[in-house]
């Protein structure tokens, strides 16, 4: 089923003002602004991957016409305010929070990072030099869970406009020129692409001002990217990255058509939560690998995009997608036992879609969900960030969307929604690990990968491990490809 | 609550020093007979209570040889069950209070902390009560969990600033715990599975209310949340045990240190010194975060000059964390090209000397003072956030007061007292230098 975001049918359509704003007003002595642009990495042009996060970098940490950026980090350190630049595929948000002592002294140089940028060549230098060190180095070098989660993404979505990261490609970030980056400002950031989000207690008569200011952007028009449908591999396939590392990192998922708005949403979110909310000891990966096992430090499931989850608990708001992937996180495990916590994965996931959700461990869950839904939002600046990204789904606010559509939700509505979407004999692994050649001969070879523990486990444990260690995973020669790490996002 | 929110506009940040205080909820502060201190905040943020439980043992307490990281294993230990709760029962109240719960271990604390609805305050409390005052688990489940720990360790073994840690604290302490960080070392993880019995001591000394401090911040009246921890808190019994913490001899550098990092990484330079311990009352430690500040900064000079002008550095920062006793002030950067490694410590320690050699300017001065006091108040986002940074603080001096304490400190160190600080702690034996540089390309 193809659909049209609404918030793109809305901008098609032109039924609102443009630029759009979305206000929550309130007594709070801080002001949070957040800016978004309806453009992203999916608009980087072939071989120009970085073009989109290049230019937002440059509006939010490179100067304006009047400004260097050096001068403009000395005007706001006193406020203690700084700008932040996200991109993903299809949103662009800058935000920030001000006191409102400092409102109008803060919206006077941030608007000017918006619409006047400097485009100086040495904040290009060394912001092209801060996006290839970030892959090279803080991901390619330094993360490996990150990397395995990032490289997952591009297998998924190779030879498609999601299918590089955000940063963009080395090679290609090397190329992009200023007249580049003015370019793709000029084209995309528009008054049509923008919605301006603005919560706390900024003055009456504020956010007109700011939506006035912002009509000096080019008017533009809503052009929506073409997406093509992303296709399960067809079995399993296997990406293992070689790399001088102690542990094995693994990123294991597919694409699914479900996101906010889909009518099979909430039963996913439900799934997701119960068998692997972020960060939390209740899910059941993490109580199966890490609690009875003793495997690594944690292990997740998830139904958005969820960057720098090693770094926090609650997700970015403003990371709105067409298309979602279904993904689950092994955190590193010892290479000794990277075998059987691939297969216990599996086997769990499998057990998912074969049992669903018992009717007390679905009353839990969307038990939980109904309260947890308050905390993602309990700063104002995530409340104004999940509102716009409401906004862009076409559902109501995120909280009561989700609580309403929990409170109807039955147990088989999930579990159908399982069986439909989930899938544990067909989808892609991404493995982060030291000696790949030994363990793609494991993998190849299939025979029992069995746990040794250091302490006696509860009889059932080992009667299950003595299924996890024989769980079939269906593997040809040529599904099982070695990449030296080197040549990531290169 | 319009008073408490008029507290709040009036913050310090808009009014002249000395006014009004920093921290700008009204708090209670409560102590029960057996030794245990309830801080109650009630804040302006609708339905939700953020609970902080301090214990006042960090890795700072691993003083017996071969136990670094115990502190940070029993963190792991306290979610293993009761048997009121055990794990799956424990798990199932915070499902059904919607809570997001977690823990993290520092150098002088442990930290318990769950944010949840309010209508859940009393079965949060209850059932926390519960695990501090009956933590059971079996040694096969203590042996599991460490290996979660070594996990963890793995986690962050990825990365080149968990090995430049572990070498500067190694490097730059000799007697002191803080030799060693609070993952302790690899050695020692790995031999974690064999310390059961040190475990259940380690619970009997340090889990006792005399060691704990309870924040509660959120949508809560005071009568409540002093009623509800006094139930369910108050038999506890109170301990006895203090650990003697070795002192560390006085600095007998200049030290220095090198990590080869197996895979290629950018390199790294820290060049860090000896310093005070927290205080609210002496000068010395808020004088070496303004130097911090003021020296290396984004709005600073040297910032400036590396990162922004001559593109050397695309990191470079300074910490002076508060601790408990005396730690380190290190100046961290991250150098695009080994073979300015050299230079670029040349230009920190050059920075450094320069507070050393005269006062700073006034008007600089007071653009920090700004900035931190703009930081603070921006920090206070949420009730978690409240109870999050009085944590940090109660773990010090346990109570919130200590935080208007040294922001007034803040406000009233001198040019003249930057520099006798600069030049107490920013001298060649209490010098330590690490530097890390990359293997090759695969």
């Amino acid at each position: 089923m193809r659909m049209l975001p609404p918030m793109l049918l809305l901008l098609a359509t032109g039924l609102e003002a443009a630029p759009r704003l979305v206000t929550l007003p309130g007594r709070s002595p801080l002001v949070s602004f957040r800016l978004v642009f309806l453009t992203g990495a999916a608009s980087d042009p072939a071989g120009k991957e970085g073009l989109a996060a290049l230019t937002a970098a440059m509006l939010a940490q490179g100067g304006t016409r009047r400004m260097s950026y050096q001068e403009i980090l000395e005007a706001l350190f006193p406020m203690a305010v700084s700008v932040s630049a996200q991109v993903d595929k299809e949103m662009t948000s800058f935000s920030a929070v001000t006191h409102r002592d400092n409102l109008e002294e803060f919206y006077r140089i941030f608007r000017a990072m918006l619409l006047e940028p400097g485009w100086r060549p040495e904040d290009l230098t060394r912001l092209r030099d801060d996006a290839v060190n970030f892959l090279r180095v803080s991901l390619r070098g330094n993360n490996d869970e990150e990397l395995a989660k990032e490289v997952l993404y591009n297998e998924i979505y190779a030879g498609h406009p999601y299918g590089h990261h955000n940063l963009g490609k080395v090679s290609a970030l090397q190329k992009l020129t200023l007249e580049d980056l003015r370019d793709f400002y000029a084209r995309r950031f528009t008054q049509a692409n923008l919605i301006i989000g603005l919560a706390g207690g900024y003055p009456e008569g504020f956010p007109e001002r700011v939506r006035k200011d912002f009509a000096r952007l080019p008017a533009g028009r809503s052009e929506p990217l073409k997406l093509p449908e992303p296709s399960r591999p067809g079995g399993l396939r296997v990406t293992l990255i070689e790399k001088e590392t102690r542990s094995v990192a693994f990123s294991i998922g597919f694409p699914i058509p479900v996101r906010r708005g889909h009518p099979d949403y909430p039963a996913l979110l439900v799934a997701q939560s119960y068998f692997g909310q972020h960060r939390m000891s209740g899910g059941r990966l993490y109580e199966r690998m890490r609690q009875v096992r003793g495997l690594n430090y944690g292990d997740y499931a998830y139904i958005e995009y969820f960057p720098r989850g090693m770094f926090q608990f609650e997700p970015d708001p403003n990371l709105a997608r067409r298309q979602q992937i279904f993904q689950i996180w092994i955190r590193p495990v010892e290479p000794a036992t990277a075998h059987f916590s691939l297969r216990l994965a599996l086997y769990e996931l499998d057990r998912l879609v074969r049992l669903g959700l018992s009717q007390e461990e679905f009353e839990r869950t969307r038990l939980f969900l109904t309260k947890y839904v308050n905390l993602l939002t309990r700063t104002k600046s995530a409340e104004l960030g999940y509102a716009i990204d409401s906004l862009y789904y076409g559902i109501p606010d995120y909280n009561s969307y989700v609580k309403s559509a929990l409170a109807k939700l039955t147990r088989e509505e999930v579990n159908q929604a399982i069986r439909k979407h989930l899938a544990a004999a067909d989808l892609r692994i991404v493995a982060v690990a030291k000696d790949c050649e030994d363990l793609r001969r494991r993998l190849l070879a299939g025979e029992p990968s069995p746990m040794r523990y250091n302490a006696p486990r509860p009889p059932e444990v080992l009667e299950e491990d003595k299924l996890v260690e024989r769980f079939r995973l269906d593997l040809k020669p040529e599904n099982v490809r070695i990449v030296p790490v080197g040549q990531i996002f290169e | 609550m319009r008073l408490l929110l008029a507290a709040w506009l009036c913050a310090m940040v808009t009014c002249s020093a000395g006014e009004r205080k920093i921290f700008p909820y009204p708090y209670d502060e409560r102590d029960f007979p057996n030794g245990l201190r309830l801080i109650t905040i009630p804040t302006d943020y609708p339905n939700v209570v953020a609970l902080y439980i301090v214990v006042g043992a960090g890795s700072r307490n691993e003083v017996e040889p071969g136990k670094s990281g115990f502190a940070h294993l029993f963190e792991h230990m306290m979610f293993r069950g009761t048997r009121q709760f055990p794990p799956a029962r424990y798990e199932a109240v915070l499902k059904a209070a919607g809570a997001a719960s977690n823990a993290y271990t520092t150098d002088d604390h442990t930290a318990y902390h769950t944010t949840f609805s309010k209508e859940d305050l009393e079965t949060i409390l209850a059932m926390e009560a519960d695990r501090f005052q009956r933590l059971e688990y079996s040694a096969e489940d203590f042996r599991t969990e460490a290996l979660a720990v070594l996990g963890e360790y793995n986690k962050n073994s990825a990365n080149p600033v968990s090995k430049l840690y572990e070498v500067l604290r190694d490097t730059a302490f000799d007697r002191h715990p803080y030799k060693h960080t609070t993952m302790g070392f690899l050695k020692d993880i790995q031999d974690m599975p064999n310390q059961y019995d040190y475990s259940l001591q380690f619970f009997r000394r340090y889990y006792r209310p005399e060691y704990t401090t309870i924040i509660l911040a959120g949508d809560l009246a005071l009568a409540q949340a002093r009623e509800l921890v006094g139930k369910h808190w108050g038999a506890w019994q109170r301990g006895d045990y203090r650990a003697e913490i070795p002192a560390e001899p006085p600095p007998a550098g200049p030290r220095a240190n090198h990590v080869n990092w197996p895979s290629p990484t950018l390199p790294w330079v820290i060049a860090a010194f000896r310093g005070p311990a927290y205080s609210d009352v002496e000068t010395d430690q808020v004088a070496l975060d303004l130097i911090a500040q003021l020296g290396f900064s984004e709005s600073s000079e040297l910032y400036r000059k590396l990162v922004i002008g001559e593109q050397k550095a695309d990191v470079l920062e300074a910490e002076n964390p508060d601790r408990v006793d005396p730690y380190l002030f290190a100046v961290w950067a991250r150098v695009k090209k080994e073979a300015d490694l050299d230079y670029v410590r040349e230009e920190i320690l050059g920075t450094l000397e320069s507070f050393r050699a005269k006062p700073v300017e006034a008007e600089r001065l007071e653009r920090v003072k700004r900035h931190l006091r703009y930081r603070f108040a921006l920090s206070l986002r949420d009730s978690e956030a409240v109870a999050a940074t009085v944590a940090r603080y109660v773990a010090l001096r346990r109570t919130p007061e200590t935080i208007n304490r040294v922001y007034e400190l803040y406000e009233k160190v001198t040019p003249a007292e930057i520099q006798a600080a600069a030049r107490k702690y920013f001298v060649d034996s209490g010098r330590t230098i690490v530097t890390l540089a990359g293997g090759k390309s695969q």
